[in-house]
């Protein structure tokens, strides 16, 4: 029988332990590393109106949200990401700000899943959104930004992949498809179903050599000779833009030494409609799904009332924690809280001594034996992770 | 060189991939010894695994990247709605997804009205009728035999595949709509695409080669 009182609801979970503390160590180096290139955290509330997050700007699916009513009935919404509340605050907040603003944040976010699927409700979150700057360094310097944390959190093996929305867009404009099939191609361009694509084209009257371009779209993806083969078969000025723009942001990205991590992906045409254009993903080995999405979406923040570009990405870290086990690749935390045992009748003499520890930068549990054996204690500490050992005494205190 | 996992749907759909698999190259000994009660087999020349599963799993070992590739009819992968690439078309296992019912029963398909439909397939069968027929529909989900449920009076209509007509005629059943084409389809997962792309590519272009 289920035991409501021990069991956390499907789709949450505890973490503990060592587990908690490497997930903690993680996070803080993550985010140190958004504070290296100059973001600014930013927290923003765990629920809020369910505009923030409705169908135009949001990326999750009305059904998958979890919503409830404050006392005037209006409908409220447990974030299922943090990138909607970002942009509400920076058209807030800094609605006259004309030059580039940075945001760094990190916390959990709610999305109802489907049962049964093995999926959590609650994850972490960490990003950066990088607002009023629609230059090609901006992009670099996101993507450069997420690579560091890449590395900094041990991975070696992971693959940047960048495409452009224009590219696609560029192409239908061309072509003069109907939004429902535009939406269907979509789908199938970044499923990568050739076959379906040439299916769906061939019902349609578009220009043959639209047509090429688009049925070559789930192939072009790879190294940087992707752009240069795209550029010889595509003829609108848009499409042509969104490649020279994606080959400036990887002169940029050189800068930064990271252009071994690239690869394109033209095909790569997100669902979300907020995108306007570099999207990237990142992914590794151990894991089904990327690690990292984000690109630009320059419309985003008009519909809070600020015209203004943004750029922003955001890192899984509970799909990092498992790429990393997965790959053996650990997260290096401090071991070094020592407990302190006393036997239970100079328990002061202990509170002062562990006091005096802790003054000195030292960390101290401090735990009474009473009938324990010292062996027990020293069972203990090893359970619980201590470093060392002292046993204080009538004859002091002694490492044990 | 790291494995890639294949996840092969069981029965005839297996037999006939590793017949095609056989003709590219990719071949797996240890799968033909039928007295083998082994999970997973290995070609550890080529670095390749293969296990056997349901057909309605592997699109969840492939969306988790538990399996690289996947072999499996475009019902499932129609039906379990994952997020993954399908990148070929096989050619075989042929068949189409049907509304079938007794002939009396068109006449229930033309002036939407609510009706009970049993299916194998509930999320095929509710995307047909909400959003290409505009119908508001009863769906009835079973798990085999369900040209029994208009015969029995469960259900008015039903969603399944068809394949000859042989079994819906000798039960006095017969196509009244054709839902969509099926056939059989390899499918990746989208970080092995990326991360294995020379690899999974060669795959993909040596198998159109011989289609």
């Amino acid at each position: 029988m289920e035991n409501r009182l021990l069991h956390t609801p499907e789709g949450v979970r505890d973490i503990y332990n060592s587990e908690c503390e490497r997930k903690q160590v993680l996070q803080d180096r993550l985010f140190s590393v958004l504070k290296q290139y100059g973001y600014q955290a930013i927290e923003t509330p765990t629920f809020e109106y369910f505009d923030v997050f409705s169908r135009e700007v949001g990326t999750t699916a009305s059904k998958e949200l979890f919503k409830f009513f404050d006392r005037e009935g209006n409908t409220l919404v447990m974030r299922p990401d943090f990138t909607p509340s970002i942009a509400r605050s920076a058209a807030k907040y800094y609605h006259d700000e004309d030059m580039p603003i940075r945001f760094g944040y990190m916390g959990n976010t709610y999305i109802n899943h489907h049962s049964l699927q093995g999926r959590l409700k609650e994850t972490t979150q960490l990003g950066a959104e990088l607002i009023g700057d629609d230059s090609v360094s901006a992009d670099a310097e996101i993507v450069a930004m997420m690579i560091r944390c890449l590395k900094t959190a041990g991975l070696k093996e992971f693959q940047v992949s960048i495409g452009h929305i224009d590219f696609f867009k560029g192409l239908i404009e061309e072509a003069k498809l109907e939004e429902e099939v535009e939406l269907e191609l979509r789908e199938l361009i970044s499923n990568k179903n050739h076959f379906g694509v040439e299916e769906l084209l061939a019902e349609h009257n578009i220009p043959e050599d639209v047509k090429t371009c688009l049925e070559k779209m789930p192939e072009l993806f790879g190294s940087i000779d992707v752009l240069k083969e795209a550029k010889k078969i595509v003829c609108n000025e848009k499409s042509k833009a969104s490649i020279e723009r994606l080959e400036a942001i990887y002169e940029a990205l050189k800068v930064y030494g990271v252009e071994d991590y690239i690869t394109f992906d033209l095909g790569m045409v997100s669902k979300y409609k907020y995108y306007t254009g570099v999207i990237f993903k990142a992914y590794t080995y151990g894991v089904g799904e990327a690690l990292i999405t984000g690109g630009r979406y320059n419309s985003l923040l008009k519909h809070f009332g600020k015209d203004s570009a943004a750029i922003g990405c955001v890192l899984l870290v509970n799909q990092l924690m498992a790429a990393l086990s997965r790959q053996k690749i650990g997260i290096p935390t401090e071991k070094n809280t020592v407990l302190l045992v006393c036997d239970g009748d100079n328990e002061t003499e202990a509170v002062k001594h562990a006091e005096e520890l802790r003054s000195k930068g030292e960390k101290v549990a401090v735990l009474r034996r009473n009938e324990k054996s010292l062996e027990e204690c020293k069972e203990y500490a090893d359970r619980n992770g201590f470093a060392k050992i002292l046993h204080l005494d009538k004859n002091g205190c002694t490492e044990m | 060189m790291r494995y890639l996992t294949f996840a092969l749907g069981k029965g005839r759909l297996a037999k006939t991939t590793l017949e095609m698999f056989e003709k590219i190259g990719i071949t797996c000994e240890e799968m033909k010894d039928k007295d083998s009660r082994k999970l997973i087999f290995v070609n550890e020349e080529l670095k390749l695994k293969f296990f056997l599963a349901k057909g309605p799993d592997v699109p969840t070992y492939v969306e988790y990247g538990a399996a690289d590739i996947g072999i499996v009819g475009k019902d499932t992968i129609l039906e379990e709605g994952r997020k993954m690439h399908e990148v070929l078309d096989l050619g075989f296992g042929k068949c189409k997804m049907c509304v079938c019912g007794p002939a009396e029963a068109k006449e229930l398909l033309q002036h939407h009205e609510l009706i009970r439909v049993a299916t194998k397939y509930p999320n095929i069968a509710k995307d047909y009728f909400y959003n290409k027929k505009h119908q508001t529909v009863e769906i009835v989900k079973l798990n085999g035999s369900i040209e029994l449920a208009p015969i029995v009076g469960l259900s008015e209509v039903i969603v399944d595949i068809v394949e000859t007509g042989t079994t819906l005629k000798e039960n006095g059943l017969t196509v009244l709509e054709e839902v969509c084409p099926l056939s059989a389809r390899m499918v990746v997962n989208q970080v092995s695409m990326k991360m294995e792309n020379e690899r999974i590519t060669k795959i993909i272009n040596d198998l159109k080669g011989i289609l």
